[in-house]
């Protein structure tokens, strides 16, 4: 048992650092060798935007430089390898955006933004989805059960980006219940006082509504069909036959069983939390990873564009090995496929 | 010969009127067809609808007619700051979104189809190396990566069709790769194979047939999901400007703070047309899975 054991976790870390690395290569590779040429049109936008002429030998001049700088001066292979050597350092070497700043500053700076705002609703969305899609399941068959999956199914559909354009529209133009943009009020600083956290909270409000409104459904709908197939079986005719009241059966033995699947698909969706709500961020103006990956792509800030994919393929690829590690908990049979 | 021209109409008439009760088993996939009936009608006779409600001038001209007039009967979703029809505009978009939608779903769905059919069929190791690229295309988050090739690469209609399907085609592929895998243990396969039937004629003339409605499903999914990427490029205002799309339509409102000047049409209807495709080719796969598969229904007693 213990040997399984040690196998199955080997097994599954080895395969994660292989996807990693390879995963790693390729975008470096990709992003190395589309055509174009970011750093003279670096240098171009950033004459232009400080109105500096210049002779064309110091444009030169200034062109290679900057390559230098960025080390693009070597050719691809020693780029590589520098690329690998610079990662393990934690380093992703200067932004465009921001000049001499590196871009692991930048995205570090943006990332707990993401995480308190897409964390923060796509937990909620999942506890009110799971427990609408057991209570839905447990009116199957009937007009409402009907009614709402069909509800469910339209809503579920609605990209996100799309929902927050609605809620922006209605609740912040409109009707001015909450602020369009920004992650707190302009004219306070941060700081661990009432005021800014009420702040933080109304102009985080619009953001994780639009997300929630969406996934919510998404996760009544799965969790329904999972209930479903519970409600079935046996055990839970037994209950009914015990006299067992029925939020208890609805809590104890369906909600408890529809769950496990569903923890696996949380922790799938919150490794994918980096990767899947950009458009949300950068709708709302909020400082977090999105809005920072659109702002670095309208300046071909490679250095920073290569960090952030990066980090998601890291979030997801990480999320993929955790659930793998744990999922022997629940289901030990697994670990006798190795 | 005039019995088989009646014939070929007797057969054609049979085949659609059992399309139709197909269509009507199903309230789900009656309404998503029809939804989608009307938004492909408008988006392909967008031309006419435009040269006859403009009088053959381009809807993309600039200062046209007045800016920033309210809706009425003859700009029925108002006129926008440049002074151009809305209305004339969003049905542009609707065209070139749909148009690339179409193209991209239709390249993935066929890049997933054959790579769904090698790997079903052959199995052994090209099913190992084909089914681990798929799940490698489908967990890796391929957003940011589409965003950094068009932002770095000049795109045009085709081209921006095609990136849009590399990243799109496993979802039809490990769709038909299941099927396929069904498919094949089934006895008429086995009775084939002892006919000596060859591979091809075998995965065309008996297998092919059994995928048609995955393949449709497959479509389905793909066109959703190279419109919503595509949608999302064009949001934060990448991709070239010569394609119109929905998508390019609300990225341009929302670089010119359409919402805070009160241009609200410009937004709402692009979002809602939007949505009313998702929704219906939703509800058409939705529909299908009924059709096809009806112990889903009394499984799951939807």
């Amino acid at each position: 048992m213990r040997r399984k054991v040690i196998l199955y976790v080997t097994k599954a870390v080895l395969t994660y650092i292989i996807v990693l690395f390879t995963s790693f290569t390729i975008v470096f590779f990709f992003l190395r060798l589309i055509p174009g040429d970011p750093v003279t049109r670096f240098v171009s936008l950033m004459m232009r935007r400080f109105g500096y002429e210049a002779a064309p030998e110091t444009y030169t001049a200034t062109v290679e430089e900057f390559k230098r700088v960025f080390g693009l001066d070597k050719d691809i292979f020693t780029q590589y390898l520098c690329f690998l050597r610079e990662l393990l350092r934690f380093n992703l070497g200067p932004s465009f955006l921001n000049f001499p700043t590196p871009s692991q500053v930048l995205i570090v700076r943006a990332l707990p933004w993401s995480i308190g705002l897409l964390g923060m609703a796509t937990v909620l969305a999942w506890i009110i989805g799971v427990i609408a899609g057991t209570l839905v399941a447990w009116v199957r068959g009937t007009k409402l059960d009907h009614v709402l999956f069909t509800i469910a199914l339209c809503m579920s559909q609605i990209p996100y980006y799309l929902m927050a354009l609605f809620l922006v529209l209605g609740l912040a133009y409109t009707f001015a219940v909450f602020p369009a943009r920004g992650a707190y009020s302009p004219t306070l600083s941060p700081r661990l006082d009432l005021q800014f956290i009420l702040s933080l909270i109304r102009h985080g409000t619009l953001p994780a509504l639009s997300l929630i409104l969406v996934s919510a459904f998404g996760w009544l709908i799965s969790t329904r069909s999972v209930a479903i197939t519970i409600i079935g079986e046996d055990y839970l005719r037994l209950a009914r036959a015990k006299g067992l009241k029925r939020m208890r059966i609805l809590s104890r033995y369906v909600l408890r069983n529809a769950l496990l699947p569903q923890v696996t698909g949380l922790a799938m969706s919150l490794g994918f939390i980096v990767n899947g709500f950009y458009l949300v961020e950068w709708i709302f103006s909020y400082p977090g990873v999105g809005t920072l990956l659109a702002l670095a792509l309208g300046v071909l800030d490679y250095n920073t564009i290569q960090g952030i994919i990066l980090l998601s393929m890291f979030t997801v690829l990480t999320a993929n090995l955790l659930m793998d590690l744990l999922y022997p908990l629940v289901d030990p049979r697994c670990l006798h496929e190795v | 010969m005039k019995s088989k021209i009646s014939d070929i109409v007797l057969s054609i008439v049979d085949g659609i009127q059992r399309s139709l009760k197909t269509l009507r088993s199903s309230t789900r996939l009656t309404i998503g067809s029809i939804l989608l009936a009307i938004i492909l009608i408008l988006g392909i006779f967008e031309p006419l609808v435009n040269s006859y409600r403009l009088g053959g001038r381009s809807p993309v001209e600039l200062g046209l007619y007045e800016r920033a007039l309210p809706p009425s009967f003859e700009h029925p979703l108002g006129t926008d700051m440049l002074g151009r029809d809305i209305l004339a505009l969003v049905l542009v978009g609707l065209r070139y979104s749909l148009l690339v939608g179409a193209i991209a779903g239709g390249i993935a769905t066929l890049i997933g189809t054959v790579i769904g059919l090698l790997a079903g069929y052959i199995g052994g190791k090209i099913d190992a190396v084909l089914n681990s690229i798929t799940n490698g295309v489908l967990i890796l988050p391929t957003l940011p990566l589409l965003m950094a090739i068009v932002a770095y690469v000049r795109m045009n209609m085709v081209l921006i069709s095609i990136t849009l399907a590399i990243f799109t085609w496993p979802w039809s592929a490990r769709t038909i790769r299941a099927q396929v895998l069904s498919l094949k243990e089934r006895p008429y396969i086995e009775l084939a194979k002892v006919t000596n039937l060859n591979d091809i004629e075998i995965v065309f003339k008996e297998i092919f047939v059994g995928l048609i409605p995955y393949i449709m499903v497959g479509l389905s999914f793909s066109v959703i999901g190279c419109i919503i990427a595509e949608t999302s490029l064009r949001m934060i205002g990448l991709g070239p400007a010569e394609i119109p799309t929905l998508g390019f339509i609300l990225g341009w409102a929302m670089t010119y703070g359409a919402l805070a000047q009160g241009y609200y049409t410009l937004v709402l209807a692009p979002a809602i047309l939007l949505i009313l495709l998702f929704i219906s080719l939703n509800l058409i796969n939705v529909g299908l899975d009924e059709v096809f598969n009806p112990r889903l229904k009394k499984i799951t007693g939807l």
